[in-house]
């Protein structure tokens, strides 16, 4: 966070150009304001008054009924229940892998740092979707682990459980988010001097307190940043059970669903906004477990 | 210092995160090539046949010529929007700017799919026909928060003493925008416009929500991954990862944005 803080000097001549300069900062926000309240805020607004609203005859009608959100809560509480047991195993599984690749990164890999940086930005912005797909080509059963396995005839018949499977589900997620969890904890090591690790060292700190003792504390942000992004990612995602996942059924692929075969926007909405409650307990659940992360 | 053995160790460490996440994609790629009839080993032959095959489509030209449409205006937008707003946010102060980054990372919080649900709904309510227009604004929530961070992480860097100099010698504000400002932020706003293009190119669940249909690169993959899968998707993907990649790495050249 060094290099965000302005030198004094800016500031001042800041001033000088707001005096100066004859657009308003009002106006220089006007387009992005219009467009945040005109595709975020209604859009979302607008979402939260259909989840009480219900079908009839093929026809989305006004209403004010809970019913949607019993439904939610009752017939699909088992599904949101499993999703959040493969989201929260996807999410620990990255949070804990960035979090190891961010420390290499930052303080191990030397001259591979920039490197090891560029391929993880690359593998951010790009390929979604060919993740999905290139892991059925791996897992699938002419993918490339049974048939290699089946050419070195260390078994006869392709290993079905490999694909279709939860782990296949959670393997695909860690590799589409592991960009994600790297990036925000990074930025909070870049805040953690090599002299403070190396005196720790000196001292006689073996090395897990000092992961423990200085630099989990001082990641607290970068980690919770990290952990909220993949589990949001992982518990709303219906593309890659979709493809990966076989007849794994996904909380999200029920809310695509109401969009589609099943013409109940009204319960997809509602079924989106427990989805988003409940993930937000967990997230605060996360927070808080952290927090209470003191070293000894 | 460290032991020769614990240096080793670290690298193998980054080196096996390098091929996890490239070896999927080289296969994706090594597969467009395959002379067989599956994107599996063993690979008989290299061949094109696939990418004719492809080239063979005609959706295949109607989704690039949507895909285009709706990467390049999307990044336009952006970094149109972007860049003012970036400069208005120089004028804020430091909380009002934090704030203000925060306030528009918000959408890329929530689940791809929830954001894409809420816009078609929102689109239905308001009687807007979905289709490439649609699609367009609705990228823009998702690209104006990466495109907003870069501007102004480099504007933030930036010596504002340059305008002053301008301003004092008689430019007027437009001017001084025109021949100072924008001169030194070009390869920033290339560099960011290009971050939006892949973030849009690349695209699918809010496509296929707010679009009704209309085919992009990404979605041709998604019906093609569901219908008939042959080595043809591998080529098409392989072609939407070259956009992609290649993007985002002459972006990163120029803005040297690091996260």
């Amino acid at each position: 966070m060094k290099a965000s803080r302005r030198p004094d000097g800016l500031v001042i001549r800041d001033g000088a150009m707001r005096i100066r300069g004859q657009w308003s900062v009002a106006w220089m926000m006007t387009p992005v304001a219009i467009i945040f309240t005109l595709l975020f805020i209604l859009p979302s607004l607008n979402y939260f008054v259909l989840s009480f609203w219900r079908v009839a005859a093929f026809r989305v009608v006004p209403d004010f009924s809970f019913a949607n959100y019993a439904r939610a809560l009752g017939q699909h509480l088992p599904v949101l229940l499993y999703t959040f047991k493969l989201a929260l195993l996807t999410a620990v599984t990255t949070t804990v892998l960035g979090f190891l690749l961010a420390y290499v990164i930052r303080f191990r890999a030397g001259r591979l740092a920039p490197f090891l940086l560029l391929v993880t930005l690359l593998t951010l912005f790009g390929g979604y979707l060919m993740k999905v797909y290139a892991w059925k080509t791996i897992l699938g059963n002419e993918g490339v682990i049974n048939t290699a396995l089946l050419g070195l005839g260390l078994i006869d018949q392709p290993i079905t459980s490999l694909f279709y499977s939860p782990g296949a589900v959670v393997v695909t997620l860690v590799h589409f988010l592991l960009p994600f969890a790297v990036l925000p904890i990074f930025s909070s090591l870049r805040g953690v001097e090599e002299a403070e690790i190396e005196s720790a060292r000196d001292l006689g700190a073996s090395g897990w307190r000092v992961v423990s003792d200085i630099l989990v504390p001082r990641c607290q942000t970068g980690i919770l940043a990290a952990f909220s992004l993949c589990f949001l990612a992982a518990v709303g995602d219906y593309v890659t059970p979709a493809i990966v996942g076989g007849t794994i059924s996904m909380f999200g692929r029920i809310i695509e669903s109401q969009f589609g075969q099943a013409f109940n926007a009204p319960l997809g909405a509602a079924l989106s906004f427990v989805m988003l409650f409940a993930s937000a307990l967990v997230l605060i659940t996360a927070g808080l477990l952290l927090r209470l992360w003191r070293p000894r | 210092m460290e032991s020769p053995s614990r240096t080793f160790f670290w690298q193998l460490t980054g080196l096996i995160f390098v091929v996890f996440m490239t070896a999927p994609l080289v296969l994706v790629v090594l597969f467009s090539f395959t002379g067989g009839d599956i994107a599996a080993f063993p690979i008989p032959s290299l061949s094109l046949r696939w990418w004719q095959a492809l080239f063979a489509k005609p959706e295949f030209y109607e989704a690039l010529r949507n895909s285009a449409i709706i990467g390049l205006s999307v990044s336009a937008i952006s970094t149109t929007v972007g860049t003012v707003t970036a400069l208005g946010m120089m004028k804020l102060s430091e909380r009002a700017a934090a704030f203000v980054t925060f306030l528009l990372g918000l959408p890329l919080l929530l689940p791809a799919l929830v954001l894409a649900v809420s816009l078609l709904s929102f689109f239905i309510a308001i009687g807007l026909k979905l289709g490439l227009f649609t699609v367009i604004l609705s990228h823009l929530l998702f690209t104006l928060p990466f495109v907003v961070m870069i501007i102004f992480s480099r504007l933030r860097t930036f010596d504002l003493s340059v305008i002053e100099s301008a301003r004092d010698l008689g430019a007027s504000p437009m001017r001084a925008f025109w021949t100072v400002t924008l001169p030194i932020l070009t390869p920033t706003l290339i560099g960011a416009a290009l971050i939006a293009l892949s973030l849009s190119i690349d695209d699918l669940i809010i496509t296929f929500f707010t679009g009704s249909g209309a085919a992009t690169l990404p979605t041709l993959v998604w019906s093609m991954i569901r219908t008939n899968l042959t080595p043809a998707t591998n080529a098409l993907g392989t072609l939407l990862l070259a956009v992609t990649l290649g993007g985002t790495l002459i972006a990163m050249r120029l803005t040297r944005f690091r996260g």
